[in-house]
């Protein structure tokens, strides 16, 4: 314990450096901008920096990608809280209530809770993965394809609370989600399914484009079918932003969902956007107004974005400590760790202590940064909510085209984007929430593969002869359950 | 009179064009035939994001090679489809030498998957560079972590044992197939999304052995290599047995190629000067050290030997991909061909037929106030059928097939939404929220349709600028002046942030791609 509080000094004492400093603030700035630009997840944020990087020292390359996945989670909140189009799949979850607020004119509340719950899930997230990440690492290599699977039933079965009284739709949208998600090659069996012979089917629909389809086209589809497009989303003027209070009651819910992002991301293939499902289904449940969810409650949008961000910090756990990568943008930090010849893995710590001591810091000062541009950027993304709507339109269009091309550079993307939006559009004049259709299209992955690797290891039982599997199989049911139940008192 | 005289003008004009237009194309042309190669930078198209290990390799030779010659190479990342995203780049450009496709070993499980010999005859299989030995790692805390004992259990317990890796069909799984076949094992496959997820499940002990490079087992002790696929040890894993020293010849030559390709029918002058530049970087000292490491062995193979080697890999790979069921014959029987070809086209329109009808028979009845709601479902029951249809012609390759898992949503989705459809009819009165103005959103559906049409024609910066314009002033915005500046202030955006920052190849339209 002793050598980890000399290390983390000692990497503490290197990125207060001018350089490095300024190297976390430009990652923060560009992560920010990624994750706030639809079509650019913090992956490709990561990704497409990574050749920027190959004439820096492995330290400086690290701690500026590094910052920019954790900016970029935060920044896929801004745009679902402005316009409703989530940078991110994980800010879905942020779009839920924080859209809302931004209709009802109150963008600041859902920036400013947003930007401080992504804040203290990161440095949350990070604290657990500097004094905690060798028996966390050890206990998420334990976990079977049967827990996986259940884990995947567990996200879910949030659905439940996510329809409402509306549950028949909600349940169809899920179930025509994870319908899509099989679409392409098999990952087990290697058969190509339902592609009808295109090739851009093989690899599936990319859920990028279906993202911002599914919300922020059909959004704006919406809105031009209200005919009131002549007026601002929210009047130019003061604006209210939460007080320490606000925030302070906002405590338990951001703690919570910090940790149980941290333990989720932990998880190779769970990620970001499941934390947030299941966190957003648990502050409801154990808040005292689950009635505001979904319609503007601080509480959700802290519960989705504690969980978000903390989910980084978690990720990196089985990165840096077993060299296997928890999340996308990980997998590609391993590439940039070769690059600089590095070997991702515990040995890193021994040959390379100056490194991931310097990048464990980093995390820390990352999330301060992000809370300091976060706060003088929030006031500016809130002039995008002032722009009238004639011209706001149009913008989103084009920035949903462009956004949905960068995912694979692909015209076929593109048309999928517009093809979502239409059918979003749809699906919304008609009551049906399009959020299942997301978390089926993620879920279905991990629920399918999971599934049928477990049975090919253990057999049709291994589900219920595993305590942890059944365990979570049993709540995941109890969970599903409840608010059926909870919405047929209310009738 | 004047008519006449203005027809006389403007011919005369359009005359004086044409041949400005005719010597201009002429000057152009010529100066493309006689310019030596290469004249502009040269594109790397690699098929996975950045960071992976032929992103990697790509990126460095680009780096090496820019000490050879004075070119600027540009790594364009274009992943999908296990490599045909890439190829079809590749293929659908010019053949003149400036889009090098990088590629491996795995490329050729995805082709002949599903392309068969059409995808490897339209390359031009210019050069290998590097052979990764292929090994068997182990978990070195478990017991059975020796290749001797793991091959003395599996004979014992055939069919018991559970190997892990990456992606079925691929490189790995076909090595895997090839030991069990050469030491008459019988073990499982189990497959995951990727190599790090195959080894997190190996060091879970939820498996015996994993199969991949030696690269892979480098950084954690608990990685042991029991094995590996190369005539001699290598150097930088000196107590690593071969398979010969093991006893079992025939197993010494399986490794992951890296090299590169390009379109068939390329110039051969231009493949020449690939080849001296080839010698080169593989003859460099930077680049030996950079690959050394891992157990690499750099190795120059020109096209000729390069090529004979991929239609030897794709025969291999064709018949362990057939063995392994994920190659399959046409399926027989009446509902496989009710599930496929001209019978299914005819299905799909007979069902949308009866959708369609159904929809209006409503709409002209006395339930018209619900005939969206019932269109919305009819969707879903239509995909639904179709999509279960479709699932009788999957093979039966695994314990639980491929159509299982998508049957199981189907099998919900269609009483989810019978039920749907019998709630609406009893609660007719429940109208959806819709606005009164359907046809702004239809028309702009329109434009974004045509702005996409368009985009392919006149490339990205043009069709958006007109897009914006015309979204603009549709919505009623009047400020002229503005409209310029917001639209030309997009345009600029994209250009400085996506295309030369973020390197997002926005597409230039078919008649600038053509002209320049």
């Amino acid at each position: 314990m002793t050598d980890l509080f000399g290390n983390l000094i000692d990497g503490l004492t290197f990125v207060m450096g001018v350089i490095p400093i300024l190297t976390i603030t430009l990652g923060v700035i560009m992560g920010i901008v990624a994750g706030a630009t639809p079509g650019l997840s913090p992956s490709m944020g990561v990704a497409l920096l990574v050749p920027f990087t190959y004439a820096m020292s492995p330290t400086l390359a690290l701690i500026l990608l590094v910052a920019i996945y954790i900016a970029a989670n935060y920044g896929g909140s801004i745009t679902a809280v402005t316009i409703n189009a989530p940078g991110t799949p994980s800010s879905v979850v942020t779009a839920f209530d924080g859209y809302p607020l931004t209709k009802k004119g109150k963008p600041g509340m859902a920036l400013g809770v947003s930007l401080v719950a992504s804040t203290v899930g990161g440095i949350i997230g990070t604290l657990i993965l500097i004094f905690f990440s060798g028996p966390l690492a050890k206990f998420a290599l334990k976990f079977h394809p049967a827990e996986y699977f259940a884990l995947a039933i567990f996200g879910l079965t949030t659905v439940a609370s996510l329809g409402g009284k509306n549950w028949i739709k909600a349940f169809i949208a899920a179930m025509f989600g994870l319908l899509l998600n099989t679409v392409g090659i098999d990952p087990i069996s290697g058969v190509s399914r339902f592609t009808f012979g295109f090739s851009f089917l093989y690899d599936g629909f990319a859920l990028i484009p279906a993202l911002i389809g599914l919300f922020a086209l059909s959004e704006i589809f919406k809105q031009l079918e209200g005919g009131d497009f002549s007026t601002q989303q929210v009047a130019p003027g003061k604006q209210e932003w939460p007080t320490t209070s606000t925030y302070w009651k906002l405590k338990n819910t951001i703690m919570r969902s910090s940790f149980m992002g941290t333990i989720i991301g932990i998880f190779p293939g769970a990620g970001a956007t499941i934390a947030a499902f299941i966190s957003y289904d648990v502050a409801k449940r154990v808040s005292k107004h689950p009635e505001a969810f979904g319609k503007g409650s601080l509480e959700g949008v802290a519960a989705a974005e504690g969980a978000n961000s903390s989910s980084v910090g978690g990720a990196l756990i089985p990165l840096l400590t077993l060299g296997i990568p928890g999340s996308a943008s990980t997998a590609v930090l391993i590439g940039a760790l070769m690059i600089h010849d590095l070997t991702p893995g515990p040995q890193l710590f021994i040959s390379n202590p100056d490194i991931i001591y310097g990048l464990l810091a980093s995390l820390l000062i990352a999330n301060v940064i992000l809370l300091i541009l976060g706060f003088f950027g929030a006031r500016l993304w809130i002039k995008v909510t002032t722009i009238p709507k004639t011209v706001l339109f149009p913008l989103i269009f084009a920035v949903s085209i462009i956004g949905s091309f960068a995912v694979r550079n692909s015209f076929f993307d593109v048309a999928a984007c517009l093809v979502f939006g239409v059918f979003g559009w749809l699906l919304r004049r008609y009551n049906y929430p399009v959020a299942p259709i997301i978390l089926g299209m993620v879920l279905g992955n991990i629920a399918e593969t999971n599934f049928i690797r477990a049975i090919m290891m253990g057999g049709w039982t291994v589900f219920f002869t595993r305590p942890m599997s059944l365990g979570m199989l049993v709540v995941a049911a109890a969970s599903f359950a409840v608010p059926l139940i909870q919405a047929r008192k209310q009738k | 009179m004047k008519q006449i005289v203005a027809d006389k003008k403007m011919s005369r004009t359009l005359k004086v064009l044409g041949l400005i237009l005719i010597i201009f194309g002429f000057l152009l042309l010529t100066s493309k035939a006689h310019a030596a190669f290469p004249e502009k930078p040269i594109k790397i198209v690699v098929y996975t994001g950045p960071g992976g290990l032929i992103d990697i390799s790509a990126r460095k030779f680009a780096g090496i090679a820019s000490k050879y010659v004075d070119v600027n190479f540009v790594v364009e990342n274009k992943p999908g489809a296990g490599g045909i995203v890439a190829l079809k780049k590749v293929i659908q450009a010019p053949a003149d030498g400036y889009n090098l496709y990088a590629c491996t070993k795995s490329n050729i499980a995805k082709f002949v998957q599903v392309g068969g010999s059409e995808y490897i005859d339209a390359l031009n299989w210019t050069a290998m560079l590097m052979a990764d030995p292929e090994c068997v790692i182990t978990h070195g805390t478990q017991d059975l972590h020796l290749w001797p004992d793991i091959v003395a259990n599996a004979l014992q317990n055939p069919g018991e044992q559970n190997w892990v890796g990456p992606a079925a069909g691929g490189l790995d799984h076909v090595t895997a197939l090839k030991i069990w076949d050469a030491y008459g094992m019988d073990a499982k496959w189990i497959p995951f999304k990727s190599g790090g997820k195959a080894l997190a499940a190996l060091l879970g002990e939820q498996g015996v052995a994993y199969v991949g490079n030696p690269r892979d087992a480098l950084g954690n002790a608990d990685l042991h290599i029991a094995a590996v696929s190369s005539p001699q040890r290598l150097s930088a894993f000196p107590d690593v047995p071969t398979f010969t020293e093991l006893g079992m010849p025939g197993l010494e030559n399986e490794y992951m190629w890296r090299g590169f390709a390009l379109k068939k029918g390329t110039p051969p002058e231009v493949v020449q000067w690939y080849d001296a530049l080839f010698k080169k970087v593989t003859a460099d000292p930077d680049w030996i050290s950079f690959w050394s490491k891992g157990g690499l062995d750099i190795k120059y193979v020109a096209e000729e030997a390069f090529t004979t080697l991929v239609h030897e890999d794709a025969k291999i790979f064709e018949y362990y991909l057939r063995k392994s069921n994920i190659l399959q014959d046409e399926a027989q029987g009446i509902l496989a061909n009710i599930a496929s070809g001209t019978s299914f086209t005819v299905l799909s329109l007979i069902l949308v037929m009866i959708w369609l009808l159904c929809s209006y028979g409503v709409y002209r009845s006395a339930y018209a106030a619900i005939v969206g709601r019932v269109i919305v479902i009819g969707f879903f029951l239509v995909v639904s059928i179709l999509f279960l249809v479709q699932s009788l012609n999957f093979p039966n390759s695994t314990a639980v097939g491929p159509a299982a898992v998508p049957r199981l949503w189907i099998y919900m989705l269609i009483p989810l939404n019978l039920l749907l459809l019998f709630k609406t009819f009893r609660n007719v009165a429940e109208v959806s929220e819709s606005g009164p103005r359907v046809d702004i959103v239809l028309n702009f559906i329109g434009f974004l349709v045509v702005y996409l049409l368009l985009m392919q024609v006149i490339g990205y910066f043009l069709s958006t600028f007109g897009f914006v314009i015309v979204g603009l002033y549709y919505l009623g915005y009047r400020k002229w002046r503005n409209i310029f500046i917001i639209s030309g202030g997009w345009i600029l955006f994209s250009y400085l942030i996506f295309y030369k920052t973020l390197y997002v190849p926005l597409p230039l339209g078919t008649i600038f791609e053509s002209l320049f």
